[in-house]
């Protein structure tokens, strides 16, 4: 499929003709542009004359560290526009306030203060721009004692409290994969965005938004925080199991598990077919968690035998949540997944074929594209030059100057 | 006046969700200032209302008390509707002209079997938004899968890049992440819509499976596999290149287990982290002289750092740390985070107070927009506490025809066959 190809019948994308200027780097604000991107804004991607850092991060094809193949970055970064400006020039200011005379939506994610102390803040960004939105992204938010600490993804584990929650109980905590305190503070920024804007469009006014990676990581401790806060108890790390039927187990051919609350257990006990668990001790909900360790030793025994794709077989039947540790090799291999559109499919003039998350919902009313990743500063011509009115001399003359 | 903190004002959602994901998406629409209406039926009530038994979900009516629902339900309404009768289906109907968005985690089949497809919600309202949330989707092979956020988690690919990496076995986050994470895209999903209404004056359905949302803060494990084949790795707490790049234990006055995680990305950060030890001996040696060198020895290292903390308190090693603005923070448990003097200066966390429990705190605002005032407005609702202001205000219901209703047993003040609190047995509960 063509990576510009439009998948449902209109053609309608909601964000076409807003105008976003990303001056984000690393993952959380790409991340919240990249859907704003995908979903038809003009997302102008602002980069430093040396380039977001997260195009040095990897993964590359055969391991071979390169600019422009940065998996990471082409993953987060498509169907935007890229432009470098050193805003440590004058003119690199100047160019950016003259982009800002046209802008809907700013992401940032400098240190707490950088911006206004060049100029640059949401006051002055907004004065010629009531409707502006702009959002600033930062491990610990614009105030208090640790707005200026720097931060890396397992500091803000342990800040936002999920660190200590994860984990075998008898060992140290424990911090998922990848980089979930940036990705989940990129979902809410789209979100704070999405919402904001829409009030914009409403009440022709914007606001400024002040967004912390520890806060809304915090805010996702489930029932544990409250539990903490309205009666006083401490919650200690479950590793993989709250009960015998809320956990993972290995099965014989990799790890699977159940997640059933007590509405799920006649369902549960036909798809596993243990004439013990149609007994009182099991069925009944609070002697089963008193008899939770019998039942799990049981169920120790039961899932071994079981494959992964057996198990979501029979939770699909029986209508039990089983599932199983699906790996990147069966997630792009899946029929269901690849049915639904979820993936782009791209080949990459640079970086081969790819297949990556393509989107975050199917709509019946609008659009994605799942484009390609700009170059760095690859739109300095077309954006400098030909939008804003620059000459092509001048960019020589920028570039000679460190601006651009 | 606007209020820039609810940006979503004026807009009216008929919620439909259940236990997590769908009411936190609910919430955050609420916090934004929409007025959502949480619908549930006298028979089929919000499971998360009962799921914690009395004393830990005080008073006599303790379906309205447990904190686990409170969190996600405060700012919204509460009316009670029985969907799957005809004359709840039609005040359902008359219901529907006055919303802007229904939003639903049920089954993937459990709309249509009520009848309330997205071409019968259309009919009442054409430029209705629905958003449906079911764990794998409404289509495909796997649309009959069910599941809560620690399967949409394994499903999802999440679950395979966690673990300690010495026993291969892959572990699960310590809450169900997959449901705040499909919760934040569901709101995000409903004001792209609103925006596209806007402009086009069309509604839209929003098929949104909550697996796939989670697979998307993966991008880089996908990229991997596309270029190298390759899977990830179990790093723990470790890093790729960084070194120290850990949790250290601390001294704790309780159950030895207290942590600090401390990263050192830079040799500045070295030298803070040095300074901070008061320049060990050890520090000098030439095999932590550099950064790739450090990651080298990162075991002897790690071993050393730790031996440093664990004489001390975690909140002192970190306030040497922050001195030198060395990437650190402590491993905070949940009766420290509610404390944690940074979110109380920023006031993160803001008091809820409720008729029946009294007086505690509960995270405010996800982001915190200029101007704006206190997140929390109102305590989670009480069961159909709301009944009467929206069957008879919004509605126009007269006294009597709510009565019948009741009487049908279509709404209701109560779930039905729930006990007060002093009529029930102990009961253990499943947290």
């Amino acid at each position: 499929m063509s990576e510009h190809e439009q998948r449902s019948a209109n053609g309608a994308r909601p964000y076409e003709g807003v105008r976003v200027l990303e001056l984000a780097e690393g993952i959380s604000g790409p991340y919240a542009g990249r859907w704003l991107a995908s979903l038809g804004a003009d997302v102008v991607k602002i980069e430093r004359t040396t380039g977001d850092p997260s195009r040095a991060f990897g993964p590359w094809p055969d391991d071979l560290p390169h600019d422009e193949t940065s998996g990471l970055f082409l993953y987060l970064n498509g169907d935007k526009r890229s432009i470098t400006l050193n805003l440590e020039t004058s003119d690199g200011r100047e160019i950016l306030r003259e982009l800002a005379e046209s802008a809907d939506i700013v992401i940032e994610s400098f240190e707490p203060g950088y911006l206004a102390e060049h100029g640059l803040g949401h006051d002055e960004l907004s004065k010629e721009r009531p409707a502006l939105v702009m959002i600033s992204i930062t491990p610990f938010g614009q105030s208090g004692p640790n707005a200026n600490l720097p931060a890396t993804e397992l500091t803000l584990y342990a800040a936002s409290g999920q660190l200590w929650l994860t984990g075998h109980p008898a060992r140290s905590p424990l911090k998922n994969g990848g980089s979930q305190p940036s990705y989940q503070a990129g979902l809410n920024a789209f979100a704070a965005l999405s919402g904001a804007y829409y009030g914009a469009v409403m009440h022709g006014q914007g606001s400024y938004i002040d967004l912390s990676m520890q806060e809304t990581y915090a805010a996702m401790a489930e029932a544990f925080h409250n539990r903490a806060s309205q009666l006083g108890i401490e919650t200690q790390r479950g590793g993989n199991f709250l009960n015998a039927l809320w956990g993972i187990y290995e099965l014989s051919d990799g790890y699977g598990g159940i997640c059933a609350l007590p509405r799920n257990y006649p369902g549960f006990a036909a798809a596993v077919g243990l004439p013990e668990l149609q007994e009182e001790r099991f069925s009944d909900p609070g002697q089963r968690l008193i008899n939770n360790d019998e039942l799990m030793a049981m169920l120790y025994g039961w899932f071994s035998g079981q494959t992964r794709e057996g198990l979501m077989e029979l939770g699909i039947e029986h209508r039990v949540p089983f599932g199983f540790v699906a790996t990147f090799e069966d997630l792009t291999g899946s029929e269901h997944l690849k049915g639904r559109d979820f993936f782009a499919e791209r080949d990459d003039e640079r970086a081969g074929s790819l297949t990556y998350p393509g989107r975050l919902w199917l709509s019946s009313g609008h659009d994605w594209k799942m484009g390609r990743a700009p170059n760095l500063g690859e739109h300095n011509m077309e954006i400098i030059h030909g939008e804003l009115g620059y000459e092509r001399e001048d960019l020589v003359r920028l570039r000679e100057l460190d601006a651009i | 006046m606007f209020d820039p903190g609810r940006p979503l004002s004026g807009v009216r959602v008929a919620d439909l969700t259940m236990i997590w994901a769908g009411p936190y998406a609910a919430k955050i629409l609420a916090d934004q200032g929409a007025e959502v209406i949480k619908i549930e039926s006298p028979r089929a009530w919000d499971n998360i209302r009962t799921l914690i038994p009395p004393p830990v979900a005080p008073g006599e009516h303790w379906w309205n008390t447990n904190f686990y629902f409170h969190e996600y339900s405060r700012n919204k309404k509460s009316l009670t509707l029985d969907l799957a009768s005809d004359e709840g289906k039609a005040v359902f109907a008359r219901l529907l002209n006055h919303c802007d968005v229904v939003i639903e985690n049920y089954r993937t089949d459990v709309m249509d079997n009520l009848g309330l497809t997205y071409d019968w919600l259309r009919e009442q309202q054409p430029d209705i938004i629905v958003v449906g949330m079911a764990g794998f989707g409404k289509t495909g092979p796997e649309r009959d899968a069910v599941g809560y956020g620690p399967i949409i988690e394994m499903m999802s690919g999440m679950t395979s890049t966690s673990g300690y990496g010495d026993d291969g076995v892959p572990y699960k986050s310590g809450i169900s992440y997959g449901d705040p994470i499909a919760g934040i895209a569901a709101a995000a999903a409903v004001a792209t819509a609103l925006i596209q209404r806007q402009r086009t004056g069309e509604g839209q359905f929003i098929d949104l499976a909550q697996r796939e949302v989670m697979s998307t803060l993966l991008g880089e494990f996908y990229m991997d596999w596309s270029m190298n084949q390759r899977l990830p790795e179990h790093m723990g707490t470790g890093h790729d290149w960084m070194a120290p790049h850990n949790v250290y234990p601390c001294a704790g006055n309780d159950d030895g287990d207290d942590w600090i995680a401390i990263c050192v990305r830079t040799d500045a950060e070295w030298e803070g982290l040095k300074r901070a030890m008061g320049a060990p001996e050890w520090s000098r040696r030439a095999e932590f002289s550099d950064q790739i060198l450090r990651w080298e020895h990162r075991e002897e290292l790690d071993q050393l750092v730790g031996e440093w903390t664990a004489a001390r308190a975690k909140t002192d090693v970190f306030a040497v740390l922050h001195a030198e603005s060395v990437p650190s923070s402590p491993v905070w448990k949940m009766l420290e985070v509610i404390r944690d003097p940074h979110l109380k200066a920023r006031g993160f966390y803001e008091p809820l107070r409720h008729p029946e429990v009294g007086i505690w705190s509960v995270h405010g605002w996800l982001w915190r927009t200029d101007g704006a005032g206190p997140c929390i407005v109102a305590p989670a609702p009480e069961f159909g506490q709301h009944n009467a202001e929206i069957l008879g205000g919004l509605l126009g219901l007269t006294e009597t025809e709510q009565s019948e209703l009741e009487a049908a047993g279509v709404t209701a003040a109560r779930p039905e066959g729930v006990p007060l609190a002093s009529e029930m047995p102990p009961t253990p509960s499943m947290l």
